[in-house]
């Protein structure tokens, strides 16, 4: 006879989506784990399908409700390497300040709302509230120009719909991109206190051994071009993604994992990859607060991720002050394309906040989308979520039930999963095997 | 005494409820002291909207079983709390909570809930047009109720 024990949770508080954590432990050993997503797919892949390559931009913000600059981008890069479209100098900025906003705001939310109360022990952001008013006012603050610098560009928050393939449907004018940079020096000083106050909590540490993967760009930190590498000697092109990585389906999960092509094995995309891999391009204020925490980011440890984001809130805040400082109005919001499409293939990978997003795309000759690919971060991180909580379960064993189950949920929060981009989360269930008392056999 | 009407939802059939009263109410004459705001995303944009307010009236669509059109009032306590807040998306109910663990939330908040049959297509249905009309007035009626006794 064995005796199980199994811990229910509704739903993975906090993290968006549908999914389940089944964790089998038999003997004190970890027998099954599976991070079962069961988000039903949504087909932007396939519904794209035959549809004029420059609507895509707008698709592709319906994504995802956090990240939707991430997806324009990185489709808009690979439209325009497809067609040869080129990109004068200010639309390049533009983008960098547009992905600045999206970065400062999803950094935000994630700390605030998904690490805060893990670290302080409370259910939710309204706990965090209660306790830390000013604190909570301070990331609401973040968010909110976050929020705006998407507004100038994207034309709105949910689904923007300011971009377009070689440029923008409008440019800031002068005027706007001053009073935002005004309100940016202000937020460096707040984005500098965020940071502090959680380097003060009692944050975990849960170094392992993985692959970091991200962008790499010879002068800049990465966020809309450069090669992809990782710590394990990894370079290539930023567009040859398929040549170092596969997709893969697995029974459990509706959002096919990734892998590295060479050996098969997971690998760690997103801010502690970024931040790792790229400290040297990274602000002079961003990297005082990186040498800070050196210590952290000996080894890569997804618990410290927290700290990455809030360093990537202060580099975001630099760079968004570098564009405005040095606009020069491009001559036209966008290059004229009516004339460009053609049949053509293109790729682009760019780095979504939760790490690197590509996308593969064929057109026709009438520029109409023939196949398009999306490889989302989230997808990527999965087999490192699960190797994570693999290692991390014998550990949590001996907690009591509750204790186990939010150490498990942390720790995949850790990772800012947007299930709804890969698909979604989660119901925990941990079952417990061990011989009883009266065992027979 | 300022007052905000607010309205909720997003651009996806009858869910567009909140916003399309908050149009219909933007475009009549209204009383000093109050002003009509919309909000797409209730964790940015309804914590947004009830700053510089001392009371709110909320529009939102529902779904509670009622026929399709039903305009009801409806207090704070009636909305339920059960979804988990997450970065990506916090409900009315929890954007309030949270305006409130930080000492700004308006003293009054009242919800004015329009039943809705579905969230599909481009446009409202016929019986959620249908009571856009009254749902404005109810909207206006209880917002003067609110400058009255402010």
């Amino acid at each position: 006879m064995t005796e199980r024990r199994r811990i229910e949770v509704s739903a993975l508080a906090r993290v968006e989506g549908e999914g389940a954590l089944h964790l089998v432990v038999e003997g004190g050993q970890v027998v099954d784990l599976r991070l079962e997503i069961y988000e039903p797919p949504r087909f932007f892949e396939a519904l794209t399908r035959g549809r004029r390559a420059d609507e895509l931009p707008d698709l592709m913000a319906r994504i995802c409700g956090i990240c939707p600059v991430a997806y324009q981008m990185s489709a808009v890069h690979a439209i325009e390497a497809a067609w040869g479209v080129p990109v004068p100098p200010a639309v390049r900025a533009l983008r960098r300040l547009y992905y600045a906003g999206e970065w400062i705001e999803s950094h935000v939310l994630h700390m605030m709302f998904l690490a805060a109360p893990d670290l302080l022990g409370l259910d939710d952001a309204m706990g965090v509230a209660r306790l830390h008013r000013a604190e909570v006012e301070r990331a609401l603050g973040l968010r909110k120009l976050g929020n705006r610098i998407l507004i100038l560009l994207g034309g709105r928050s949910v689904n923007p719909v300011g971009v377009r393939i070689g440029g923008f449907h409008r440019l800031p004018a002068p005027a706007e991109l001053r009073a935002l940079g005004d309100e940016l020096r202000r937020a460096r000083g707040e984005a500098e206190a965020l940071l502090r106050w959680f380097v003060a909590l009692p944050v975990p540490s849960r170094p392992q051994d993985v692959e970091l993967v991200a962008l790499r760009h010879p002068a800049e930190y990465p966020m809309n071009e450069g090669r992809l590498v990782s710590s394990g000697g990894l370079d290539v092109a930023g567009d040859a993604w398929e040549s170092a990585f596969e997709e893969h389906q697995v029974q459990h999960s509706t959002a096919l994992h990734a892998r590295r092509r060479e050996g098969g094995t997971p690998y760690l995309v997103g801010p502690l990859a970024r931040v790792a891999l790229n400290s040297e391009r990274l602000s002079p204020a961003a990297r005082a607060a990186y040498r800070g925490l050196a210590e952290r980011f000996a080894r890569p440890d997804p618990a410290a991720s927290v700290f990455a984001r809030g360093i990537e809130v202060l580099q975001a805040i630099d760079e968004a002050l570098a564009v405005i400082d040095g606009y020069e109005p491009p001559p036209a919001a966008a290059l004229e394309v009516a004339a460009v499409p053609r049949a053509a293939a293109g790729a682009a990978t760019t780095e979504a906040p939760r790490g690197i997003l590509h996308v593969a795309l064929t057109t026709d000759a009438d520029g109409l989308v023939e196949r398009l690919r999306i490889v989302p971060p989230t997808s990527q991180n999965q087999a490192q979520i699960e190797a994570d909580l693999r290692a991390l379960a014998p550990n949590v064993l001996a907690l009591p039930e509750d204790q186990a189950r939010r150490t498990c949920e942390a720790a995949i929060r850790d990772y800012d999963p947007c299930i709804s981009c890969a698909t979604h989360f989660l119901t925990v269930s941990i079952e417990r095997r061990e011989p009883g008392p009266c065992a027979s056999t | 005494m300022r007052v905000h009407v607010i309205g909720v939802g997003s651009r996806h059939g009858d869910d567009a409820a909140g916003l399309a009263v908050a149009a219909a109410l933007a475009a009549r004459p209204l009383p000093p002291g109050l002003a009509v705001r919309t909000c797409e995303r209730p964790l940015p944009d309804l914590l947004d909207a009830l700053e510089g307010a001392d009371a709110v009236v909320i529009v939102d669509a529902a779904r509670s079983g009622a026929a399709p059109g039903r305009v009801q009032r409806l207090a704070r306590a009636d909305l339920s709390r059960s979804r988990a807040a997450s970065s990506h998306g916090l409900g009315v109910a929890q954007v309030l909570d949270l305006a409130a663990a930080l000492g700004r939330a308006p003293a009054r908040v009242e919800i004015l809930a329009v039943e809705i049959a579905g969230a599909e297509g481009p446009e409202p249905s016929a019986p959620v047009r249908a009571a856009l009309g009254a749902a404005a007035d109810a909207a206006l009626a209880i917002a003067r109720e609110m400058l009255g006794s402010g």
